[in-house]
């Protein structure tokens, strides 16, 4: 099977031949390989939730079509032949706690594999396995997800979908309003699973550090169309580009090119990452116990 | 979710736009109450041509009238046909036990469907030319002479505002919910009623959660700024009252006299 993702032509037009249409994608063609780790920015706006809400054909496009998991998805496509392709794509939106309703954590977390056709055994199987994985201790497996702390109700949302085991994991600003240690959690956790269950994943994020570490490819989205497409490297090289764009660059970066102004040491290749910050530094500086 | 156009606001400066929401409120009414002096062709003909001379001075597309109708479409179309199976009169064409189709029974359909797509055109027209916060502070400053029978005019006018309010948020909150849980695999579309039925439940639950944290929040936001009720509370927007109000009434009432000489024609 192809597992890799096309869009072709595709244009949104959310409320057409109303006063309120608005065209919130335009003409956006791209395709992200199989197994890829593909991060989608742009302002607030820009069309990235509606963008990855076609990835599983929540929307279908106006015009243009789109190819996910080998299946087809035009204008007229409906739910019922998009069954198979919602088991295979799992989508953590914003702020998906709002998608808790069960009245204990793990039947909430068991409830999308029990509709794809799991035994209730099964199911709770997967549940626990999954509430593990993504840290939620095991005293609160049977309590209600409504009486949680904010970071937890995230953490169940999001066991939720993984328990769906999808081959493709469409990530939607999955940290929003968590706390830094929660969020570190979490990306690493995604990074994890790609590497271990070769996923693809998509991630919508404003957080050009996250880019600059996990990501293989970026999709640059401005009102609805795709300015560029390429290697975090190669985006994060362009600082003229990106401040044009009103972008940020990493926080490693940002330093990179602050130290670059303010003395005479050349980077050999603009670091990205905190890490490759510290090993061109570490070069550079005086060795320990060397005279000076 | 957002197919429904009644209750949403057209922005514009047309001259119906421009009337004061006091005005409009009462006229819609007012219109409501003359339809039902309508009792021949030329009456209906005559409420068609008053409703188009708004729509033209709205200055809005007939088009999107249409679509305020078709989401009731199925609750006419029910009306009409219990009108035309139990009216009697005139020739039976069709009889079966307590039903019958006669010609009185068909032409009292006719008249209850064009009265519904009077209504609904004048209510769709009332609510596309007034934002929905102007129509509940309209409805306040109308019901104030109740405040001397005691009745809690500014905290019904406050409940219903903020009920218009919130009906898009509610819509798009739904909209993402139905989302996610069609992600992990809920059918809302297909399947027998019970099944349709059990789908709903994951909708439900999180939308009342929703509805009741927001209405929290609002609650301690009111009160963080100083809210304390109706009393001594001033306006940031009043209305006036101007001579095209004056006017409309006025036209409405020749409209009110030549019904009434059409009825007998
Ligand atoms: N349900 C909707 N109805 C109408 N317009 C919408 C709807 N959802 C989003 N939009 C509009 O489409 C544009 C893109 O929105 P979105 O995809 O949510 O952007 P982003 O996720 O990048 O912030 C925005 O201008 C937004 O106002
Ligand atoms: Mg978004």
């Amino acid at each position: 099977m192809d597992l890799s993702i096309n869009f072709k032509n595709v244009t949104y037009i959310y409320q057409p031949a109303t006063p309120f249409a608005h065209r919130a994608l335009s003409d956006v063609s791209f395709s992200i390989p199989e197994h890829s780790y593909t991060a989608v920015i742009g302002h607030t706006g820009s069309g990235k939730s509606t963008l990855i809400q076609h990835l599983n054909g929540l929307l279908r496009p106006t015009s243009g079509e789109l190819t996910v998991n080998d299946q087809l998805i035009t204008t007229t496509t409906t739910n019922k032949e998009l069954v198979k392709l919602r088991r295979q794509v799992g989508v953590v939106f914003q702020f998906p706690e709002a998608q808790l309703f069960e009245e204990t954590v793990l039947k909430d977390i068991a409830f999308a594999p029990k509709n794809f056709g799991a035994t209730p055994a099964e199911a709770e199987k997967i549940a626990r396995k999954t509430a593990e994985l993504v840290q939620l201790p095991a005293s609160v497996l049977e309590q209600s997800p409504f009486e949680l702390s904010g970071g937890q109700m995230r953490r169940v949302a999001i066991a939720g979908i993984l328990a769906m085991q999808p081959q493709i994991l469409v990530l939607d600003e999955p940290t929003a309003g968590l706390d830094p240690r929660g969020h570190q959690e979490i990306m690493e956790l995604f990074a994890q699973l790609k590497q271990q269950q070769d996923l693809t994943v998509i991630l919508v994020t404003h957080q050009m550090d996250d880019v600059a570490l996990y990501a293989d490819q970026v999709i640059v989205l401005e009102e609805g169309k795709i300015m560029a497409q390429q290697t975090p490297r190669k985006l994060f090289s362009r600082p003229e580009w990106l401040h044009k764009h009103h972008l940020d660059l990493p926080h490693a970066a940002k330093l990179a090119f602050a130290i670059q102004q303010q003395s005479n040491f050349k980077f050999k290749e603009l670091p990205l990452t905190e890490d490759q910050l510290a090993d061109q530094l570490a070069k550079w500086l005086p060795k320990e116990g060397s005279s000076n | 979710m957002n197919k429904v156009l009644l209750g949403r606001y057209l922005p514009g400066s047309s001259f119906i736009h421009r009337l004061d929401p006091r005005s409009k409120l009462i006229l819609s009414f007012y219109f409501i109450i003359i339809i039902f002096l309508a009792n021949n062709w030329l009456t209906y003909l005559f409420m068609f041509a008053v409703v188009a001379g708004c729509i033209l001075l709205a200055k809005i597309k007939l088009s999107f009238f249409w679509k305020g109708v078709q989401p009731l479409i199925w609750l006419i179309l029910f009306t009409v046909v219990l009108q035309i199976l139990f009216s009697r009169g005139g020739t039976v064409y069709w009889q079966w036990g307590p039903f019958s189709l006669t010609q009185t029974g068909i032409i009292s359909g006719i008249y209850v469907f064009f009265r519904f797509v009077l209504i609904i055109f004048m209510s769709t027209l009332l609510t596309l030319t007034t934002p929905p916060l102007e129509i509940a502070g309209a409805l306040e400053s109308l019901l104030k002479p109740l405040k001397k029978i005691h009745f809690p005019v500014y905290e019904v006018s406050l409940m219903l505002s903020i009920a218009l309010r919130f009906v898009p948020t509610l819509l798009d909150e739904a909209t993402k919910i139905m989302n996610a849980q069609r992600s992990r695999g809920v059918n809302f579309d297909t399947g027998s009623l019970r099944q349709r039925l059990h789908a709903v439940v994951p909708l439900l639950i999180p939308l009342f959660v929703s509805a009741f944290n927001r209405a929290e929040d609002l609650a301690t936001a009111m009160e963080a700024r100083g809210y304390h009720g109706g009393e001594g509370r001033t306006k940031y927007r009043v209305n006036q009252w101007r001579l095209r109000d004056t006017l409309s009434m006025f036209a409405f009432l020749l409209v009110t006299v030549i019904m009434f000489l059409l009825r007998t024609w």
